[in-house]
């Protein structure tokens, strides 16, 4: 899907209200009538110091001057971009300025909902679309730490070995469908002319609490994670 | 207190050299087994603790919450356990307003565990933000030769407060991946000396990202920690426009910059190579007295 049309379906007639610079989108449009700041990454591009800045100007200007309303996150981008000067510069610290304006705005009532639509991996993930509390995902979106193959590069483990561990562990594969049995997304939406509905309703049911860990106990992706916090917070009380 | 090098010591040590003698209460201890039930079926050995040990302690009789990684083991990476542990930790802090000291070493998201970690990281971050809202104050600690990277590195950048050695580095891709991607003369990974001047304690202390830079020793560790225990900085409009100005500024001025001696040179520090032969609490005396 193209962005126009990507945006088209989510927005209709106000995406016209959004402005496109580089691969980063951002402005205000609306979703079912109700007005929604919007923000993002398109075309699998890669984010970097410039783009974190980029976003975080917009979520200032929306906290500023549209007191409380949704912030909706597109995340379509394959990564942090791997550049000595931006490390030099101090990378972490643009993307932790970013999610500190995400929290200031969460902080100020504004209620915040991401769609992975394309690729949402890595670090271009947690820097901004992993931080909302309310995540979803299209079921063609490329959700994920990494690809099997570049998994299987890095550890030395071959690719088949991956795939066939994979089969009873999602937190190896890559895509959406196995993303939501880790709790990483609530839900995985069809492609099908019906996303305007589905994120107004992602809108309206959105809340702040972190459920993660619940929702990745319950599907059976990620087993260990919600009893094991559990757990320090108990031993933390004695 | 012993004056040991803090980078060359194992999770357990930084911690019991760091906190009031006796203090350190852990959760989940080793005895307990809570592992990852991943790296047996990948074929590598797990550890009892996963690579984290968590606890509560005192520092100078003020309660701290700490999480010291290790990074003998898979690289301090941070899989479904680890992180899982951090979460719990952080979220004690934010319920009992209590200050959270994270001794960082990791390489970030634990490769073998898949989008896991990757998720247990960013519910981290989320408790990272309700501690710093109820002004429990995050620190991160970075001050090995591993460092804070990948989702670590995004991590410690949401602490309140970062402490750094010389031996720390923080940042997000390693010298390898970006020699990979750039190639060896954009950055030759085996250049140790780019390497830390890059990522490295003093280039992110000259550039603002670090509240304290100290010697490598668990002492000057331990006393930058109680200097920044009551500093939280509750994210507001006014933090983040500030943040937003500075950065920008920082991208406007050193975007196109080469190598890291121009920015120490542009920061007023007129003798570079003397200044990275300075030891940090000097070299953080010498840029104050240059930059008032």
């Amino acid at each position: 899907m193209t962005t126009p049309d990507l945006l088209d379906q989510f927005f209709g007639a106000s995406a016209s209200g959004l402005t496109i610079t580089g691969k980063l989108v951002t402005g205000y449009a609306t979703v079912d009538g109700l007005e929604v700041c919007v923000l993002g990454t398109v075309d699998g591009t890669y984010v970097n110091d410039a783009a974190a800045l980029h976003l975080a100007a917009h979520a200032i200007d929306c906290v500023k001057t549209k007191p409380g309303i949704p912030i909706v996150m597109l995340v379509d981008s394959a990564g942090q971009e791997p550049n000595r000067t931006a490390e030099m510069l101090g990378l972490p610290v643009y993307f932790g300025h970013l999610l500190t304006c995400l929290e200031v705005a969460r902080n100020a009532g504004h209620k915040l909902v991401t769609v992975a639509t394309g690729k949402a991996i890595g670090g271009a993930f947690l820097c901004y679309g992993m931080f909302a509390d309310a995540i979803y995902a299209l079921e063609t979106a490329s959700v994920g730490l990494m690809p099997v193959e570049a998994m299987a590069a890095v550890t030395k483990i071959p690719v088949a070995t991956l795939e066939e561990l994979s089969k009873t562990l999602p937190a190896l594969e890559f895509g959406a469908a196995p993303f939501a049995l880790l709790g990483g997304v609530r839900d995985v939406w069809p492609v099908d002319g019906g996303l305007a509905k589905k994120l107004s309703a992602a809108i309206a049911g959105a809340d702040a609490e972190d459920t993660r860990a619940q929702v990745g106990k319950q599907r059976g992706g990620r087993p260990q994670a919600f009893d094991v916090q559990k757990q320090v917070l108990a031993e933390s009380l004695r | 207190m012993s004056q040991m090098p803090y980078h060359e010591l194992k999770a357990r040590e930084r911690i019991r050299a760091i906190v009031d003698t006796g203090s350190f209460e852990e959760f989940i201890p080793p005895p307990e087994r809570v592992m990852s039930t991943y790296l047996p079926k990948l074929g590598i050995p797990a550890a009892f603790d996963d690579g984290v040990a968590i606890g509560s302690a005192l520092i100078r009789g003020q309660k701290v919450y700490l999480g010291a990684q290790t990074g003998q083991f898979v690289g301090g990476s941070v899989g479904e356990v680890h992180s899982a542990k951090l979460v719990g930790l952080l979220k004690a802090a934010a319920r009992d307003k209590t200050p959270c000291v994270l001794l960082v070493e990791s390489g970030g998201v634990r490769l073998h565990e898949g989008s896991s970690g990757e998720i247990g990281i960013a519910e981290a971050i989320r408790a990272v933000f309700a501690c710093r809202s109820v002004g429990a104050t995050t620190i991160a600690v970075i001050g090995s030769d591993i460092g804070a990277y990948g989702g670590m590195g995004i991590l410690s950048a949401c602490c309140d407060r970062r402490l750094m050695t010389e031996h720390g580095r923080l940042g997000i891709s390693g010298p390898i991946v970006i020699e990979k991607w750039m190639g060896k003369e954009a950055y030759d990974s085996s250049d140790r000396a780019l390497v830390w001047k890059t990522s490295g304690g003093k280039t992110r202390y000259i550039l603002g990202d670090v509240d304290a830079l100290v010697n490598d020793s668990t002492a000057s560790v331990r006393e930058g920690i109680l200097s920044l225990l009551s500093k939280s900085a509750k994210p507001d409009l006014a933090l983040a426009e500030a943040r937003q100005a500075s950065l920008q500024a920082r991208l406007d001025r050193f975007g196109k910059v080469g190598h890291p001696d121009e920015i120490w040179a542009a920061c007023g520090i007129s003798d570079v190579a003397a200044a990275t032969l300075d030891e940090a609490e000097e070299f953080v005396k010498s840029f104050t007295r240059k930059t008032p």
